[in-house]
């Protein structure tokens, strides 16, 4: 058969529109893409090694820092599975503490996300104005927390400090802020001629592909496939939660996924808000041995950790399954395959919010 | 043309702009009270019972040194990564790290950690270098054999019988010397901790 493969271009591991080492390779005919693969392998950091025989309180930091942008979704999650393990309840004020600094956590890594692919199609004035927004919101998470990023925040049995009393307010009075910028935005990504030009019809994810590939997330979500773990959560499910679900199935609707998902977002945190008991937020509990598989929702997706402890509570043996390598994988075989021009690789690749951190571990 | 001129002028020569241009000041650099920074002393006298070091996840951010007369924590900002565990950990309020100290006392919030001695029987050669090593140990029993035999009730573990014998596992101080004398890594201590509220120490 005759080749009709012009040529290969590699994109990466360094590229100005990557904020992380990846490598892709597009197998070229003129401007078209044939068909494109990823190489991962530039930042492996062995961490869930580094994790063994180690008790929770080591373990706890260091599933922070498998990931820089959603680390408190993985506090979250792994401390969830240490009480699934011991059969901890968490005390109920510091459920809904949880749900508020998760939220916030989403809400700045879908602002980085939408900054990310606004850069990338070179509207950098909208992106700026994104991460300005998402500022504040590191402010927030400061101010409950004491730290911007690796806030080490959640424990068995509950969160490490509870609210002061003009916390709550200054939470919804930024979260007021916020709804009337984002609104703003929202508009200018929605209504912009030359955005829909590079997003609109771009990076095509049918329903059926997102399922063949197993796409999780807003990069699923965006598919029309309506799902979300935080459905099953049993406090998300006391605040009325219902997933955010777009069909047009190209990076416009992935962005706009998360545009949706930051308003609600910002409806969750008012909610809990409102919501939360008053009492304890540490409801003690001692880690016990077992082998627990759990699932989260990251703002990427289904965050799995499968945990085996021995009994006086320390990390046997463990296993991160992060959202990206999904997605990534979800990119390279259908979303680029067929894509008009080789300057949507970028920017299709980048709709998807890739982590590389969290996918190499 | 001139229109143009006029309104460009107009346009970009606006008197609060020059102003903010000229005099503008950025705000000055400092940490919000509620930021957790790197723990710092509070003045207390420290009693030496090095809690913090034991519950510190980093490896070698904090250390317990003599002053003159008086023990005292250092911290080693290069490896803290400040998760403010320490501050928590604490019983006689050393030391202090944003508002943890301050939620601490608002809330009746604690942090207790127990010590389990724990012993692989499989990979133990009953060398009896962790009885010798150990400094509890060595306060209990100043007599302890080099093999690890002893004849005192009161020491955490010894060697008898050819075998390894945890006697007083509440006595461990979790300072895990026996865990980095023990040539097949087979004596780990364990350090089991929870996070507590409104509990009376």
């Amino acid at each position: 058969m005759k080749k009709t493969v012009d040529v290969a271009v590699p994109i990466g591991p360094v590229h100005p529109c990557w904020k992380e080492p990846i490598r892709i390779k597009c197998a070229t005919k003129g401007e078209q893409v044939l068909s494109a693969e990823v190489e991962l392998g530039y930042m492996k950091k062995g961490i869930e090694r580094i994790m063994q025989g180690r008790p929770w309180q080591e373990v706890m930091f260091l599933a922070e820092r498998v990931c820089g942008i959603c680390s408190v979704v993985h506090n979250m999650v792994f401390i969830e599975t240490m009480e699934a393990i011991s059969g901890i309840e968490p005390a109920e004020r510091a459920a809904f503490l949880r749900v508020i600094v998760n939220e916030l956590d989403r809400m700045q890594s879908h602002l980085i996300a939408n900054f990310s692919y606004c850069y990338t199609i070179e509207h950098e004035t909208l992106g700026m104005y994104l991460l300005n927004e998402r500022e504040h919101v590191m402010d927030l998470l400061e101010r409950i927390t004491g730290n911007r990023v690796n806030t080490a925040y959640m424990i068995p049995g509950g969160v490490r400090y509870d609210l002061r009393p003009d916390d709550a307010d200054a939470v919804k009075a930024t979260l007021d802020l916020l709804e009337k910028n984002i609104t703003r935005y929202m508009g200018i990504f929605e209504s912009g001629p030359m955005i829909a030009l590079r997003s609109r019809g771009v990076g095509v994810l049918t329903k059926e592909d997102a399922l063949r590939a197993h796409a999780v997330g807003p990069t699923a979500r965006a598919s029309g496939i309506s799902v979300d773990l935080r459905s099953k959560h049993p406090t998300y499910r006391k605040l009325g939660f219902e997933p955010v679900v777009r069909t047009e199935c190209d990076n416009y609707a992935r962005i706009m996924v998360r545009f949706g998902e930051l308003f609600q977002s910002i409806g969750l945190i008012r909610r809990a808000l409102a919501m939360m008991p008053e009492g304890p937020v540490r409801g003690g509990g001692i880690c016990k041995g077992g082998e627990v598989r759990y699932s989260g929702e990251a703002p990427r997706g289904e965050l799995t950790y499968v945990v085996k402890a021995d009994r006086y509570g320390r990390v046997e043996e463990i296993a991160i399954q992060t959202p990206s390598i999904m997605n990534i994988d979800a990119c390279a075989h259908y979303m680029l395959k067929g894509a008009l021009s080789i300057a949507d690789v970028t920017a299709t690749f980048i709709s998807s919010d890739p982590c590389v951190a969290c996918t190499e571990r | 043309m001139g229109l143009s001129v006029i309104w460009y002028l107009k346009e970009f020569c606006r008197g609060k702009w020059i102003k903010t241009l000229l005099f503008a000041k950025t705000a000055p650099l400092v940490d919000p009270p509620y930021f957790r920074g790197y723990p710092t002393l509070t003045g207390k006298e420290c009693t030496h019972c090095l809690s913090c070091m034991m519950i510190c996840p980093t490896p070698g951010a904090i250390e317990v040194l003599r002053e003159g007369e008086k023990w005292a924590p250092k911290i080693y900002p290069g490896h803290c990564i400040r998760c403010g565990f320490c501050v928590e950990a604490c019983p006689e309020d050393v030391l202090d790290a944003g508002r943890v100290l301050e939620t601490q006392h608002r809330d009746n919030t604690s942090l207790s950690v127990r010590y389990q001695v724990t012993v692989n029987p499989d990979t133990c050669v009953r060398c009896g270098n962790c009885v010798v090593a150990c400094p509890v140990n060595k306060e209990a029993d100043p007599q302890l054999g080099a093999s690890g035999t002893s004849a005192n009730d009161e020491v955490i573990m010894r060697i008898e019988r050819g075998n390894l014998w945890v006697l007083h596992n509440e006595k461990c101080t979790g300072c895990k010397t026996c865990e980095t004398v023990c040539p097949t890594g087979a004596i780990r201590i364990a350090r089991v901790a929870e996070g507590r509220q409104g509990v009376e120490e």
